[in-house]
């Protein structure tokens, strides 16, 4: 991918395995471009040893779980350094405006060049709608409520900040399923008249504070 | 005849889902449920099996939301509507005994179907959402096509999930439909305040 900016924490399971990060990173950005060519469930851990230019051993040796095993360290990879594109997105902003409309429009246009995640909602969204449907979807609303929250923290108490993010990701869901003709969450200004308009008269600004916190 | 056999079909391909699941029921399971011939099966879903899953898949959707606009139908305005859409609707997904088994047992044979059918339901209720808004004191600048459009897109959401508002506790249900979904679009009737 270009331009990637990997984050800089690994989570847990990739860290598991230690003293192979390198090796393991080469694994995971082969079985990315494979997922891209032709998704989760043709890509087999031949293939992805074959193009880390490495071998099935190897490959086993950094994920001793097999194919599910790297897919989820990939899926936890990718989901890691996408939500930091975002927290980086709100944490530059300068008011709260601002703030959640550099989100949505950060989380669309890295899901729109992300090209597994594309090939997997297009192709095998079977893989992925059990993560969003019903109750699942609360898991990733509690997610994002812990994760993005406190940093809207700068502008409004912890839990509306909380309840800001999960309304955020209602948002982002449903535009990501039904395509609107007339918003597009990738456009800066239409973001900002979506948000501006429905979301954020539900949040006014905090009270001035006193003159210390600033 | 014809109509009503082809919704005796699909009550019945319904019902095999949630006994069989999507991926084992077959074209023979609902015409014996119907109590019809495989041919007759056939003849309104030529298409066989797929045909006859989507399409069933489709009208318990519609059927589901047929129910709830009849619920909430006479409610005396907008909030309240919403009000009552959430509760009924929430309740009705719990106790959607087919929706239920097939969300544990093959979620990923059934979110597909229906995230197919979200934008046409998305449609129909924005349509009634857009007509109901008729006669409602909108705040300066709202459009009221485009408030339908939203608030149809947050209903839906908040039918697939409640995330931190218990959709069970009607005070609850009333504060997000007052305080945070409808701050935007109405300006609040006296008895809001």
């Amino acid at each position: 991918m270009v331009g990637d900016t990997r984050v800089a924490a690994p989570p847990p399971e990739v860290k598991a395995v230690q003293g192979t990060d390198e090796l393991t990173e080469r694994v995971l950005d082969a079985s990315l471009v494979l997922v891209a060519r032709w998704g989760v469930t043709k890509t087999a851990l031949s293939d992805v040893a074959k193009e880390a230019g490495c071998s099935r051993a190897t490959v086993y040796r950094a994920f001793p779980g097999g194919k599910q095993h790297l897919f989820h360290a990939l899926g936890m990879r990718e989901l890691a350094s996408y939500l930091q594109a975002v927290l980086d997105a709100v944490d530059a902003a300068d008011d709260l405006t601002d703030a959640v409309t550099r989100a949505l429009v950060v989380a669309t246009r890295l899901l729109q060049d992300h090209d597994a995640a594309q090939f997997v909602l297009e192709h095998e969204p079977g893989l992925l709608l059990p993560f969003l449907g019903f109750k699942q979807v609360d898991v990733l609303y509690a997610h994002t409520a812990a994760v993005v929250g406190p940093h809207f923290e700068r502008f409004l108490a912890a839990d509306r900040a909380a309840w800001l993010s999960e309304w955020c990701a209602r948002l982002f869901i449903t535009y990501l399923f039904n395509l609107d003709t007339e918003i597009d969450l990738a456009v800066v200004d239409q973001a900002r008249d979506l948000v501006a308009g429905f979301v954020l008269p539900s949040f006014p600004p905090l009270p001035a504070t006193t003159p210390h916190t600033r | 005849m014809s109509d009503d056999a082809r919704t005796r079909i699909l009550e019945a391909t319904v019902a095999c889902l949630g006994r069989y699941g999507i991926a084992k029921t077959t074209v023979d399971d609902a015409a014996r449920e119907a109590g019809l011939a495989r041919a007759t099966v056939y003849r309104h879903f030529p298409d066989g099996k797929d045909q006859l899953i989507t399409e069933s898949i489709t009208w318990a959707v519609a059927q589901f939301f047929t129910e709830l606009a009849h619920a909430v139908d006479d409610a005396p305005d907008f909030a309240t509507l919403l009000e009552r859409a959430l509760v009924h609707a929430h309740r009705a997904v719990d106790e959607h005994e087919v929706l239920q088994k097939v969300l544990v047992t093959e979620p990923e044979r059934l979110l597909p179907q229906l995230t197919q059918s979200a934008p046409m339901m998305q449609l129909v209720i924005r349509d009634y959402f857009a007509e109901r808004l008729v006669g409602e004191e909108l705040r300066p600048g709202v459009d009221a096509r485009r408030a339908a459009d939203w608030l149809a897109r947050m209903g839906l959401s908040f039918i697939l999930a409640g995330g931190r508002w218990d959709l069970t506790d009607p005070a609850e249900v009333r504060r997000l439909v007052r305080n945070e979904l409808l701050v935007a679009i109405l300006v609040p009737a006296d008895s809001d305040q």
